[in-house]
Formats: C-alpha cells, structure tokens, sequence
C-alpha cells in the first residue's frame, strides 16, 4: 500500500504472487498429510518461514528491482537456508527414487551449489530475474532445487546417502572458495553486475528511504551485495564443516571425568 | 651391538670411522638427517637474523644515532624480518616435522624421500641466493612485504628486490614440496591402527598445516612473479599510472601473508600440546577441542587477511568484515590455549627445561594473541599499525611464543636426536637470560609505540621517553643473544659429553620414544600395539589404559591411499591456488575498460579450435590409462603419442596467437589486459609444455620396457591427473579472458 | 605532554577512540590476569614430587569446553559492536569537497588549502574547533599520515585519494610522521599541524597568502640571484618569483616554519647553512643534490631565505 511515509510503505509491502502462495501450500499439506506432526515438522516450517521472508516480505519487495544487497539476502535464504531445512524436515529413511539416486554425485551436487549463485549472477540472467516476474519465478525454484542438491549431500535423511564427513570438509570449503571468488569480484567489480539495479525505477515511492535515510548508492550497493554473498555464506560453510567434524569425531569416546 | 646412539655419534664426530660421512649428509634421503639438516641451516641463518636485530636494536638505542646510515638501515630490517621467517623458523619447524611425523606415525620414512631432499637443499640455495645480493651491495631495502610502488622499478631500480623475489619463489617451491610430502605421509603412511583420530597433536597440527602451505605460498608466487614481470618487464601491475593498483599487491601478500603466520604459529602449537602433557603427567585436556579449533584456525586463516590493510581506505563495509573474521579467529586460539592451562591444572607439574619454555609459550602468546585482539579492533589499529606497538604484537607471537616453542621442542627432542640429555642447569640459564632478555626488548616497545614512534624508522628524535625506553629495549636484547649462545653451548657440549639418553627419558607416550635414541635408520625394530592416543601409556599401564579411541579404521581415509595419487593430488590443489591469484588479478583488472588492446582483438574462433586439441588429448590419455590397465602397453603407448601431439599442437595455436597479437602490436607492456593475458595463459602454457615433457619421458620410459610388468608404475596415472588438471584450468582461463569478456 | 601520545587525544575523534582503549584495557587486563592467575596457581599447587601417584587422566570435559568457547565468543560480539560503533565516531564520511589537500611525497608532506589557496609544507595549520576534511594523496610511493593525537592514521595511496577528518580542540604543536615505510628517508618525513585560534589561523592564512617581496640589497639579494640562476627554480615555489615548479617543498613562507628537512632539523640559520652546504650529509638520500656551494654562496642564500617570512 503506497503510503505517503516511505518506511510504512515498505513495512507494509508483502507482496503476495499467487503462484509461490499456491505451491508452498502444497508442498505443505502434501508434507503433513504424509509424515503428520513430528518433531522434525518444525523444520519445514521453518522452510516455509524462510520462504514467506524470502518471497513474500518488505524484502523480496526491495529485491524487486532496488537493492542489489537485499537480492543477494533473497538468494542466500533460497539456496541455503530454505532447502537445508526441507531436507532436515524430511523423516528418517526417507530416499530418493533410483533413476535420482545416481544423478546426485557429490561432483554435480557441488556444482549445483556454486553454479546457482555463479549463474543467476550473469549479468544478463540478474538483469532478467530483476525486472521479469516469470524469469524471477524459475530463478526462485532453480535456487531452491539446485541448493537441496547442494545440501543433498550433507543433510540427506539416510546416513549412507550422506558424503563421508572429512569428503564433506573438503566439499564445503571447495563451497566456501567458489562463492568466495564470485563475492571478491562483485565487491570489487566498478562495473555494476546487475544493471537493473544501478537506476532502480521507484515503483512505491521508497527510494528517499533507501537512498537518503540509509545513506545507500548503487556502487555501496553493490559492494555490500557481494559481501554479504561471500561472508554470511562463508560462515554457514564454514559451520556446516564443523558438523562434520562433530560427525567425525562423532564415536569418539571423550573421557567426561569430573574436573 | 654398539648402542645406536653411539654409532652416529661417532658418525658424525669421528670421520674415522665412517669414510664417506659427509657424503652420506650431503646426499641423504633420511628424513631424519634431513630433518637436523633443516635445522642447522635455521640456525646458521639465525646468527644472521639475530645479528641484523642487533646492529638494528644498536641504531636504536639512542636518538639520532649514525652508527648505520638509512640505507643500510633499511637493509637490515628487510633481511632480519625475510631471513627470520623463511630461513630460520620455516626450516626449523619443517626440520623438526620432517624428524617426527614419520616417527609419530610409526612410519620408515617420508612418502617421497628424494622430493625431501630436493626440498631441503632448495632452502640453502635460497638462502644463499637472497644473501647473495648483499656480496653485490644491493641488497633488498624496502621491507620483508616490499609494498608496491616502492618495490617497483622506478623506487627501487637496484635488483636486491629481484634477489628477494627470486629467492623467496625458490624457498616457496621447497615448502611446498614439504608440504606435499607430509600430508601424502600422513595419510598413506601410518602404522596399522594409527588412525587419524588417534594422531599426536604435533603430527595432527603439521597435517592440517600443510593444506595452508599449499594454499598460501602459490598465492605468493603468483604475486612475485607479477612483481618480477613488473619490474623485469615493463608492465604496470602494482603501478598507478597505467591503471594498476598498489593495494592489489597488498591483497595478494597478505592473502599469503595471513595464513603464513599460521604457517608459522600451527607447528609451534603442536609443539607445546606435546610436551605439555608430558611434563603435566597427565594427558592434554580436551584433544577433540584442541584438535578440531585448528581446523578452524587454518580455515579462518584465509578469510582475515585485510585486517593488515585497515588504514589503506578499502571503505567500511570492507573494514567492518574482516575486523569481524579476525575477532573470529581469536576464538579457537584462546580455547587452545585454555585446554593447555587446563592440562596444567591437576597435573604433577616438573619443570624442567622444556616445559618451563612451554610456560612462557603460555603467558607471552596470551599477551601477544591480546594485543592481536586489539588490532582486529580497527579503531585501535589506526593509532597502533605501523607503530612499534604492532612491532611488540608480532614479537610476542613469532619469538614470544613460536621461537620459545622451538626452544622447547630442541631441548624435549635433543635426547632423541642425539642420544644424549642436554644439561639441565645450561637450559635453565639459558631459559631464564631468555626470558628476561626477551620481555625486556619487546614488552616497553609496546608504550613506545603508544608514544607515538612508527616503526621501521632508522633513527628517531630525542621525543620524551623514546629515549630511554629504546635503551632498555636494546640492553635487552643483548640478554637474549647471550641466551642463544648459552643454548649453542649446551648442544655442542651435550654433543661431545652429554649423559646418555635411552629410549624414552621424559617417559613420554608417543610412538618417537618407542625406539632407540636416535632411532636406526628403519626407525622402529617393531611397534607397541596402538589403540589410543598414548600407546605408550597403555603399554606401561596395562591396568589402566587410554579407553580405545574410535574405530581400528578411518571410514574413507584408510592409509591404503595410493601415496603417488596422493602426492600428485596435492600438488595439483597448490597449482589451483597459483592460477587462482592470476586469474582473480585478471578479473579484478579486466572488469574495468581500458584503452589499447582488449579480448576483442582475441581470435576466439582459433582458440576454440585449438582448444578442441587440447580437449581431445585428455580423452586421448584416458584411453592410454585404459589400455594400460588392460596390460596392452602399445596400446598406451600409441595413445600416449598421440596425446602428446594434441597436446604440441595446442601449443602452437597459442604461439600462433601470440604471435598475432604481437604483430598487431599487443606486447606484453602494452596495457593491463596484455599484462594479465600473458600472464595467465602463459603460465598455463608452461604448464602444458612441463606435461608434454613429463609424458614423453614416460613414453621413453615405456619404450624402455618398464611397463611391461604386472603391476605397472604409477607415473602414468600420475602424469595423467596433471594434464586433466591443466585441461580444467584451460577451460576456466578460457573461460575468463576470451569468452566472459565478450559477452559481459 | 603525556609520553603516550596515542593515549592524550585531542579531538573529539581520537578521544572515541581512546574510550575504547580504556574498555579495552579493562577486558583484556582481566583475561590475563585469570589466565595467568590459572597457570600460576597451577605450577604452584600441581608440582610433581617423588614418591606421589600419577595424577588423574582427565582427558577434557565437554561442557568447560563449551563454556569457554562461548564466553569470548560473547566478549568478541560486544568488543565487535563497541568496534564498529567507535569507528562510525572516529571516521566520518568525508565532505563532498577538501578543506585541506595533503600529498605524500619522498620524503616531504606537501600541504594544499583548496577555498584560501594557500600552499605550504610539512607544517600544517588549523583552526581549532574546526573539523577539517583533508583529503590525502601521494605523490609517488605509499605513504602513511599520522598524527596521533587529532585524527586516525590512514595511508596515502598514489592514484587513490583517502580522507580523514581532522581536528583540535586546544591550539597548540602535534608533532606528526609517516608511518608507512617509502624508503631511504621515511624516518625524517616528520610534518607538525599547529591549531591555532581561529583568528590567530585567519591571520597566518593572510600571511601565507602573501607573496614574498623580492629583497633589494646586500647579501639576500645576491642570494635571490644565485636562487634563480642555480636549478632551485626546477624544484622549488617562491610566489612573486619566476621559480613555479612543484617538485619540492614551497619555500614561499619557509622562514616562517618551525623545522627544515621534514623534521629533521630545526629552523634556524645555522640549520639552513648546514642544509645548503650538504644536504646528503644532512639527510642521505634525500632528493636535494648537494649542490657543492661555496661557504660565500651558503651565506648568501641563507640571507635570502631567511627573509622569506
């Protein structure tokens, strides 16, 4: 609702695509209807949290066309959070159909991983993500899909389906390292890699907001989007490498002697 | 049978005895020779560095001294700072590794003995090579980071710069080789049920070590070799005019720089989680913690290397993060450190020697880890970098706490090495001079940085208390050359009339003290069973011993691994992180347009074509890898030539292009894209031609009839994973300079 | 003045700065203190004696391990908001346009004022009470502007301009150096910036602005001669002479300034001599020739230079 306020403008702009609604209703009643309420159901919703955030909040509202750096938020929360959830919803045992099981080797599951953020960030893939409401709508299912391989290989329901943990460490630094190249380049790049976001046409009337109150330009922009691709999904690896460790350590007999 | 202690005394003191003893040095594959050998060359070139610390600290004593003039000045804080961190603490720590890890792991020797020794002697010649320039009175004067532009041309024309940069490629490639040698052994090698979880500490740390080296030192030789190229070859890389960029130089070292000190930091921590619990009687409190936060260390080493680039103006967003990674990365440090307090606590604590160099470890790395802390804060770094405050962080980490580890490891595994103890009194003497002399120097340097006085500064004015605070920094420092020759002493006379040592005089757990002192030369006669972390304690105490730890076989890392995959695996990782600096510094330069040529004047429909070749001939050699698997070795061979002639041909595409380009005036000088385009792909000609080289000696190898046997060697297989390699790194180069330009 | 001249700021900025440093020094004195307290308590209550047992194999303990991960991990949050909190403080984004242009030079700081037009060296003036967004270049190499007291410390990068703030809240002498190693004589690239009261600024800004008067008997004069007849005229700037070039220091005002050589002498006549008569000797390296002058000729540019107030 456009407001004369920029901030109530913003904070009340949820937008609501009848597609993504109608597909995160299924996926959710399909889920329940099979598996009931357990205590892993908390993890999908989660995911459907993640994804109300992602797609359906102020933000995603920003990632329509304005900020580069919320786009990027947008694209960590769809290829790292949302996926990792669904899988760690799904119940024990639960596996893949056999014409899949081959396809997801730990090589192509990587190479989902790294490529969806290497992909969508051609410029002129971003350019169409940006302003196209349909290309916007498979860039969000390829992120969703392409990291649920990535994690595949991690969080897979069934112990044996799962990498082996110090394999998962050298994957999730491989992980860490490719995004890290793409985060140095569009921290540093002067050319603006998604050019749709360099003069952002102000459809509600928030640009004052962003880029007077909160002091934004495109080129800090920009730099902040590529920070925020390579740190916070850094991090993520670099915890995710730490449970594998913990995995590895996992039958360690730790002597608990009271000090 | 003479006890083997006395045999190689008498082997090295009494050519008598042996003939051909210095031979048998100079040529040795022993990774126990070679590891005294490391040794005593970071102690030779240790008299150097600690006597350019001397002539530095005599300048300083007092204000607006002329005992040196500022060029010589500046030659000896650039030669100190180099020789310190790659021809004493590298060698030692590499020496002690290369003397130990085998031993730990109940191994006979390294997994590549020869590439040992090539990786030893690689340290002299660099050495030499560095000091070389000093003969020539020109040597080196802008620093041990050599920032550009000083360290360009126009600043610096006399060619100690080059001798540095050279030398330093030279003394990279021997790390590496080390590097590649101790994770093969360490993950092919080890005794049966020496898992991976039951490793010792110091063998776990110099494992996890090693990737760094392998990430780091070809970061650096990609940033020298640019420098070479700038300086010997007219390009404009770290050059402002041109459209270079100084900072980038200082991305690319401290992207080495960063994890080097890590390099530097991680043995040294292994040290002390040795002989700390020995000394404790007890074992270290909480290995998993101590083991798994150097796993983080190592990986978060990568990702905090701005944070010497806080007053450069990399904007905010940039200086918030990396403060944030750096703080980060105190974490792990600081649990270490109070797993090795806690293994202190409830012990039956002696003191001797070793540990009590251990104790200072603690107290001073705390101080400098703190004042590390601080740094990260970027506020503080603004008034403290580039001050002898920062002078007094590093000191307290590099000699505070990593030389006084390495003290503690010579006097904890002289006995081992020489079979004799090491006098108890001269070590106290030389630990106590030492600590006074050290904390002395470097403690006020700390309030003399906060007064205001910067570092690498060859005289100063008479300001208040800069002055004395400079004296008593110098007097100091006396106090600890007298403890180093008061070490000297003790080895020489321990050497010549030491007490006898025995097996495992600190009554130790580790597998190194389960053979003689110093071990023969297969190491061990046989091996305690090992079930636990301390073998040994479970063999004395056979009532109580270590509960088992783990199952008897790493699930996926079993040490059958092929040792040459393996070897061959890890060099190719190192290689990723040479093209990946060029490549970076090609984005990172590319992405702006500059006048002169551009990859529009690249002919990508010959490249293309020519690339087919190159494509082609890893498919050519998977079919040599098959037929050789299949035993028809003319079928290799075939497929091998015709490999290698796919191969030849790709290279003459390139020279075809090359020689267009140039014929329409597209040098190497020409502009930034030139630079950076022949730069990277002609690197990765040269490595396509040491694969062509490397396959047509395994052709004439073949041809010899060495394939014809059963099991076939390995060097097909080996050669083969290199030239895939190289064929990757094609497709992202191609990727990079001919396509991605176009189309962005 | 307090010998720790990083720790007696005088601005508003470096006092940010130094609120944090107290902070700090708090923090970090406790963890030492237990740490260390931890070790010694340890070696003295822990020593081994002849005859006793082997102490307990404890072999660590999962939930102390998580304590103290997680406490510093806590310390290192807030030591990270108090961080960037003070660096908001401490450095502002810069005004659109310079009050003040330093560049870096080997081994000279060269000092611009853009609005007034006043050109000088290695001794800067400002008002107090004024902050002044300086805008910091290099000539040739890196170097580094730090004057502990009145503003962070932020390297010159040719190519690259940087900006600071500086300000003082009471007039009075900062001394200054570079600090980023750029070769031979980095020691000696000291500069001072001198707050002055606003009026007393106003007053040296005329001054400054003055061109100097061209000397009509005696010794200075032959001293201005031999100025312009020697190659003084390809480095250095004298307002209201021929000599315009900008390789040097402007000497326009140079009888005017507290030191020579970028600190490493006084500014006395006795100083200038030695300067002229060997400025290797003086400062090695530096960028002067020695020019072999005459003692006649030393006195007599002396003369001439000292009358450029």
């Amino acid at each position: 609702m456009i407001s004369s306020d920029p901030t109530v403008t913003l904070t009340t702009a949820w937008p609501h695509p009848p597609a993504t609604l109608a597909l995160t209703a299924i996926v959710l009643f399909v889920y329940f209807r099979r598996y009931g309420w357990t205590r892993r159901a908390w993890w999908m919703i989660a995911a459907a949290v993640v994804v109300v955030l992602a797609l359906m909040s102020p933000l995603a509202t920003l990632a329509e066309g304005y900020l580069f750096s919320a786009h990027m938020v947008q694209h960590i929360l769809l290829v790292l959070a949302a996926p990792a959830f669904v899988l760690m919803a799904l119940p024990e045992g639960w596996r893949v159909p056999h014409w899949m099981e081959r396809m997801l080797h730990p090589a192509a599951c990587w190479a989902c991983g790294v490529g969806a953020m290497w992909i969508w960030h051609a410029p002129v893939l971003c350019d169409a993500a940006a302003t196209s409401r349909a290309v916007s709508g498979v860039q969000s299912v390829t992120l969703l899909l392409m990291g649920a391989a990535f994690w595949w290989q991690l969080l897979a329901p069934r112990e044996s389906d799962r990498i082996a943990p110090l394999q998962g460490v050298v994957y999730l630094f491989a992980a860490c390292a490719g995004c890290t190249v793409l985060g140095i380049i569009l921290t540093f790049a002067p050319v603006t890699v998604c050019r749709a976001y360099v003069h952002p046409v102000d459809r509600l009337g928030i640009m004052p907001l962003i880029y007077g109150t909160w002091g934004m330009t495109p080129a800090r922009d920009q730099q902040v989007g590529g920070l925020i691709m390579w740190v916070p999904m850094c991090l993520v690896y670099l915890g995710a490498i730490f449970g594998q460790l913990a995995r590895w350590y996992g039958e360690e007999q730790i002597m608990t002697y009271k000090l | 049978m003479k006890d083997a202690g006395e045999a190689v005394i008498e082997a090295v003191l009494d050519p008598s005895q042996r003939e051909h003893y210095q031979l048998a040095w100079l040529s040795t594959v022993d990774h126990k020779r070679i590891g005294i050998l490391y040794m005593l060359t970071g102690l030779v070139f240790f008299i150097a560095g600690g006597t350019e610390a001397l002539l530095i600290r005599l300048q300083l004593a007092v204000p607006n001294n002329h005992l040196v003039g500022p060029d010589t000045y500046n030659m000896l804080f650039t030669m100190h700072g180099t020789t310190m961190i790659f021809l004493v603490v590298m060698p030692l720590l590499f020496g002690l590794a290369n003397y130990f890890v085998p031993l730990q792991i109940g191994a006979r020797d390294m997994a590549f003995p020869r590439l040992n020794a090539f990786s030893f002697w690689l340290v002299p010649f660099g050495g030499i090579l560095l000091h070389f320039s000093l003969l020539l009175g020109e040597a080196p004067t802008v620093g041990w980071f050599a920032y550009a532009p000083l360290s360009e041309t126009p600043y610096s024309s006399q060619m100690g710069v080059d001798y540095w940069a050279v030398a330093l490629l030279v003394l990279g490639i021997g790390s590496v080789g080390t590097a590649i040698n101790l994770l093969t052994t360490v993950l092919c090698l080890r005794a049966p049920g020496m898992t991976l979880r039951r490793l010792p500490l110091f063998t776990w740390m110099n494992f996890i070590n090693s990737f760094l080296v392998l990430f780091a030192i070809p970061v650096l030789n990609a940033g020298l070799v640019m420098l070479l190229i700038d300086r010997r070859l007219n390009t404009h890389f770290f050059l402002p005019a041109e459209g270079g960029s100084p900072v980038l130089w200082q991305h690319i070292f401290w992207s080495f720089g960063h994890p080097e000190v890590y390099i530097l930091a991680l043995p040294a921590f292994g040290i002390v989680s040795e002989i700390i619990p020995v000394f404790s009687r007890k074992p270290i409190f909480g290995y998993e913690f101590v083991a798994g936060s150097t796993v983080a260390i190592a990986l978060l080493s990568v990702g905090v290397w701005a944070h010497h680039m806080f007053t450069v103006g990399m904007g905010r967003p940039m200086d918030v993060f990396f403060a944030g990674s750096t703080m980060l990365i105190a974490i792990p440090t600081g649990v270490k450190l109070l797993n090795w307090s806690a293994t202190l606590y409830g012990g039956r604590i002696k003191l001797k020697t070793p540990m009590l160099y251990c104790i200072a470890f603690l107290v001073q790395f705390l101080c400098g880890g703190i004042t590390g802390v601080s740094h990260a804060m970027v506020p503080l770094d603004w008034q403290t970098k580039n001050s002898y405050y920062l002078v007094a962080h590093f000191h307290y980490v590099a000699v505070g706490g990593i030389l006084f580890a390495i003290l503690a490891a010579v006097h904890y595994w002289f006995p081992k090495m020489s079979g004799r103890m090491l006098s108890e009194k001269l070590g106290r003497l030389s630990f106590w001079l030492m600590l006074v002399g050290f904390n002395g120097t470097f403690l006020i340097q700390h309030f003399l940085g906060l007064a205001g006085m910067g570092r690498r500064i060859y005289t100063y004015p008479d300001l208040p208390g800069w002055g004395w605070m400079n004296m008593v920094s110098t007097v100091s420092a006396f106090f600890m050359a007298a403890a180093a020759l008061v070490v000297l002493w003790n080895i020489v006379a321990s050497l010549l009339s030491g007490p006898i040592a025995g097996d495992n005089p600190w009554d130790a757990w580790t597998l190194e003290w389960a053979t003689t002192s110093p071990p023969p030369e297969e190491n061990f006669e046989r091996l305690p069973p090992i079930r636990s972390r301390r073998p040994l304690w479970d063999d004395a105490n056979p009532d109580r011993p270590d509960p088992v730890v783990g199952p008897e076989h790493d699930g996926g890392v079993s040490p059958g691994i092929d040792k040459n995959k393996c070897g061959i695996l890890t060099f190719v990782i190192s290689e990723t992180g040479f093209f990946g600096a060029l490549i970076l510094s090609f984005l990172y330069y590319n992405v702006q347009p500059q006048s002169g040529p551009s990859a529009k004047d690249l002919d990508l429909m010959r490249t293309g074509f020519f690339s087919i070749f190159l494509f082609a001939s890893s498919w050519t050699m998977w079919r040599a890898e098959k037929a050789l698997h299949r035993g028809h070795s003319a079928g290799m061979m075939m497929w091998l030539m015709l490999t290698i002639t796919l191969g030849a041909t790709f290279l003459a595409g390139q020279a075809v292009e090359y020689g267009n380009l140039m014929g329409h005036g597209a040098l190497l000088d020409s502009n930034l894209f030139t630079a950076t385009f022949y730069t990277l792909t002609g690197f990765h000609g040269i490595h396509v031609f040491v694969g062509l080289l490397a396959m047509i000696i395994v052709l004439a190898l073949a041809f010899a009839g060495d394939f014809h046997v059963p099991v076939p060697p390995p060097a097909l297989a080996m050669v083969a994973i290199y030239w895939h390699f190289v064929d990757i790194v094609w497709v992202l180069v191609l990727t990079v300079a001919y396509i991605l330009p176009r189309f962005v | 003045m307090n010998v720790l001249t990083s720790l007696s700021p005088g601005s508003q900025g470096v006092q940010s700065i130094d609120s944090l440093w107290t902070v700090v020094i708090a923090i970090f004195g406790l963890i030492f203190l237990l740490v260390t307290g931890l070790i010694v308590y340890s070696l003295m209550r822990y020593r081994w004696r002849e005859g006793e047992p082997d102490p307990k194999q404890v072999a660590g303990q999962k939930t102390v391990e998580l304590v103290w991960t997680a406490v510093p991990l806590g310390i290192v949050v807030l030591l990270f908001i108090l961080t960037v909190r003070t660096m908001g403080v401490a450095d502002p984004p810069p005004a659109p346009a310079p009050d003040l242009i330093v560049t870096g030079h080997q081994w000279w700081w060269e000092a611009r004022y853009p609005l007034s037009g006043v050109v000088t060296a290695n001794e800067i003036h400002i008002p107090t009470g004024k902050a002044f967004s300086v805008e910091l270049d290099a000539a040739d190499v890196l170097h580094e502007f730090w004057v502990a007291q009145l503003a962070r410390k932020m390297t010159t990068v040719p190519g690259h301009p940087n900006h600071i703030w500086l300000e003082a809240d009471s007039a009075g002498s900062y001394p200054g150096s570079c600090s980023e190693f750029c070769g031979t004589e980095h020691a000696w690239m000291r500069f001072t910036v001198v707050a002055q009261s606003p009026a007393d600024f106003a007053a040296w800004q005329q001054a400054q602005l003055q061109a100097s008067t061209l000397p009509t008997t005696g010794e200075a004069l032959q001293g201005e001669q031999l100025f312009m007849q020697f190659t003084c005229v390809n480095c250095h700037d004298i307002n209201g002479t021929p000599a315009q070039a900008h390789v040097g220091p402007d000497l326009t005002h140079l009888a005017s300034r507290g030191q020579i050589g970028a600190g490493i002498l006084d500014n006395t006549p006795d100083n200038l001599r030695r300067w002229l008569r060997n400025p290797q000797e003086v400062k090695p390296g530096v960028e002067m020739p020695n020019f072999q002058f005459t003692e006649a000729q030393v006195d007599a540019l002396t003369a001439y230079l000292e009358t450029l107030r």
